[in-house]
């Protein structure tokens, strides 16, 4: 039952510092009408810090709305972020140089995953197509590797080579922070995502064991070597659409949200422009990486929150 | 050269600044020209098509349809996330005779699929997917049904929390939503760009009879999301197919208008609010743009506490402008800087200029409780289970298009629920009774309509 006396006997007022709780005099000539502050400082254990909680997005709540609101007008966000810190490559305690890759192994995050194992060992992927089916996928391909010596497509051709290893402009760019600093968490989190899909994925790889296109149809000539497993479903596409999901919905404000999964089918449809996936095990990427993504916002959430902090 | 800095001197402000404006509560934040409907009426129904929901928030948790919630994020057909693991399914009065999907044999198809899902005895969980609900990522959603359907309550402070010293033990949280007393179902999507999501999401607010419909969101719809690209052709080929990453399918470019047609027919039977989008469109995002004279679709820009379109805005073309933050503009078109945020310099900026129309108000809200949401919370361990322990992370910021869309449908809500509309009067009824609620206002040579509950719109920050 909707009680509306609370809110006139008490308000919020919104300061620079907190959200703070005002109640109202009962007696309106008493006190000059203003009301009493109280003291959410009378909740004990944290309270003052309660009511800075409010504040504490405060100063950032800038840079969110600019997030949210699209504005054209970045640049004054950029200013922003000039105190994080520029040099990205400076700030990252983990081997590699400028290739991106994890300091440490998730050992944390790969230990929940393993407890949660029920949850996504057998999820609902549909089956592989049937030898017949996949030999009819295979000829989608063939137009694609023809179409791949178009000069139009050297773009392509590039983006192949660059995502056969540890890529992430397919996912930074449009985010907009490839070559910014203090984005780490982030980061981290784009490549924590890669590197347990990269697990789950081979499961299912495994069980199917789908031989690869160009053992189903010999004239075509993949331009880079058969990875040594098997092909449904793609782990290219379960994994960047796992990024995907996971970012935007750690961000869905993000204006290029929506634009990472683009990303993602383009870096899945550029495995099979290579020759070594059908579209359907694009598509079952998509599927698996669709049905995991609430296993891995529970496995991922210590990261998700760090990373949501650098941008809120 | 002066190199002044601002000095962070903000008025304080009242958090529920916005229903005062749109003459909802009177100053004293007692009702304006409305009571409360007889707590036995049948609830307004508003369907919140967007991200999941911290549905235990104190202000929400009785505001929440928990039968109804649906996800779609995970499954395609959607999961029932807050029915127990092994539980069934029974939705009455289900809206099975619609005609919405008249003439759209794809969705019909769909639709097909949907009824058979949603027959009594299903399992909640679709082919034992698990949903994405939980609470911490919900931040965008838990702030926009905050402002259609919070209820003010008072919670307990936690006993685990509360040391000695303590003189309150039960605590207030005045805050409420444009109507306290709708019912809420959120269908929490995600971002792919999918049609076949959204045909769901909306079929199943057709089926269940939502009063509103709120989309405070946009519609990756690679066509209709920036329909002039395509009026422009390089190499002869229409500039949107030139640029696209992905290849479209043509199942998919079908789904895509007919999902159009979909979100026309049902505005036909019940309103759609609609953000317009925080990029200053003319005629506002996809699918707001929709918005016209014969259908029920309302597309809502945001206008600032000092009554000027927010820096973020669009304003022509738009159905109604409703209370939001604001955002700086340095532009060709005007400058409006924040003249107390602490980066503010003088250097370079116009000594004409508009930083007067700049107004610091924000929209407050309903946020995840704890670490999680957009105003965090100094304590990492979980909630308490019984009780709060702190207030601030329960509120934060808010703002955009997204805001304004989310009041304008608890407005629209609590029309139904006060018997000054009708339910279930039909999109476009329903919306010329909202216009008949407005008051046109102007913004230099731009006027609009501003829905006003009672009275006239004030605007606190002038």
């Amino acid at each position: 039952m909707t009680d509306l006396n609370i809110l006139t006997e008490h308000r919020f007022v919104v300061t620079t510092s907190a959200l703070v709780l005002a109640r109202e005099p009962q007696d309106a000539g008493e006190g000059g009408g203003g009301g009493t502050e109280i003291s959410a400082m009378s909740v004990a254990g944290g309270a003052l810090s309660s009511m800075l909680a409010l504040n504490r997005s405060a100063s950032n709540a800038m840079n969110r709305n600019r997030n949210r609101n699209r504005n054209r007008n970045r640049n004054r966000n950029r200013n922003r972020n000039r105190n994080r810190n520029r040099n990205r490559n400076r700030n990252r305690n983990e081997i590699g140089g400028d290739d991106y890759s994890l300091g440490l192994e998730p050992w944390r995050e790969r230990r929940e995953l393993h407890k949660e194992y029920d949850k996504w060992i057998d999820l609902p992927v549909t089956f592989p197509p049937t030898a017949t089916q996949l030999r009819l996928q295979t000829i989608e391909l063939l137009k694609k590797q023809y179409l791949r010596t178009d000069p139009r497509q050297a773009g392509r051709v590039e983006e192949i080579y660059r995502e056969s290893g540890m890529d992430l402009s397919g996912y930074l760019r449009p985010l907009g922070i490839e070559e910014e600093g203090g984005y780490d968490a982030t980061i981290g989190l784009v490549l924590l995502v890669l590197a347990l899909c990269d697990e789950i994925g081979l499961t299912y790889k495994e069980r199917f064991s789908v031989a690869r296109p160009n053992q189903v149809e010999p004239r075509l000539r993949p331009i880079l070597a058969n990875p040594a497993h098997a092909s449904y479903p793609s782990n290219h596409s379960f994994q960047s659409f796992s990024v995907a999901f996971i970012f935007s919905r750690m961000l869905p404000e993000h204006p290029a949200s929506t634009e990472l999964f683009r990303s993602a089918r383009r870096i899945a449809e550029n495995r099979e422009w290579a020759g070594l996936h059908y579209a359907a095990d694009t598509e079952a990427g998509h599927d698996l990486a669709r049905m995991v993504a609430p296993v891995l916002e529970r496995v991922c959430k210590r990261q998700m929150l760090a990373a949501l902090r650098e941008w809120i | 050269m002066s190199t002044t800095t601002g000095k962070q001197i903000y008025a304080n402000y009242n958090a529920l600044w916005h229903l005062q404006t749109m003459g909802v509560l009177d100053s004293d934040q007692s009702p304006k020209g409305w009571t409360l409907p007889d707590p036995k009426q049948k609830k307004t129904r508003v369907a919140v098509i967007d991200t999941s929901v911290a549905v235990d928030h104190p202000c929400l948790k009785d505001a929440i349809n928990r039968d109804l919630a649906i996800d779609l994020f995970s499954s395609p057909l959607g999961t029932f996330p807050y029915q127990g693991e092994d539980a069934t399914i029974q939705i009455p009065d289900l809206n099975l005779l619609t005609d919405v999907t008249q003439a759209l044999p794809e969705i019909q198809n769909i639709f097909v699929q949907l009824q058979d899902r949603l027959s009594d005895g299903s399992s909640a969980r679709y082919k034992g997917i698990e949903p994405m609900t939980s609470a911490a990522f919900s931040n965008h959603a838990t702030a926009i049904v905050g402002l259609v359907g919070a209820r003010p309550v008072i919670e307990k402070v936690s006993p685990d929390y509360s040391q000695s010293g303590t003189d309150e033990v039960e605590f207030p949280l005045p805050y409420m939503g444009a109507d306290p007393t709708c019912e809420i179902v959120p269908i929490s999507t995600n971002f792919d760009d999918d049609p076949e999501m959204m045909i769901v999401a909306f079929l199943y607010a057709e089926l269940i009879n939502a009063d509103v419909i709120l989309l405070p969101r946009d519609i990756p719809d690679p066509q209709r999301t920036e329909p002039e690209l395509n009026q422009e052709t390089v190499d002869g080929i229409p500039l949107g197919d030139a640029v696209t990453q992905v290849y479209v399918t043509e199942r998919q470019k079908l789904l895509w208008e007919e999902l159009a047609q979909l979100i026309v027919n049902i505005s036909q039977k019940r309103p759609i609010v609609c953000a317009a989008g925080n990029s200053q469109e003319e005629a506002a995002i996809y699918p707001a743009n929709l918005a016209s004279d014969h259908n029920g679709i309302i597309s809502v820009g945001a206008v600032n506490a000092k009554g000027h379109r927010s820096g973020f805005s669009g304003l022509k073309n738009l159905t109604v402008m409703a209370p939001g933050n604001d955002s700086e503009l340095f532009d060709r078109h005007e400058v409006r800087l924040d003249e107390q945020d602490f980066e503010y310099t003088e250097t370079g900026v116009p000594p004409v200029n508009e930083n007067e129309k700049y107004s610091h108000f924000d929209i407050i809200s309903t946020d995840v409780p704890g670490k999680f949401g957009y105003s965090f919370s100094p304590f990492d361990a979980d909630e308490p289970e019984d009780g709060l322990r702190e207030f601030g992370s329960y509120f934060c910021r808010f703002g955009g298009t997204s805001a304004a869309s989310a009041l304008v449908a608890g407005f629209i809500s609590l029309g139904v629920s006060t018997g000054a509309v009708a339910s279930q009067a039909g999109g476009v009824m329903t919306k010329s009774w909202l216009l008949s609620k407005c008051e046109q206002l102007s913004d230099g040579d731009q006027t609009f309509a501003f829905p006003v509950w009672s009275g006239s719109a004030s605007f606190p920050d002038s």
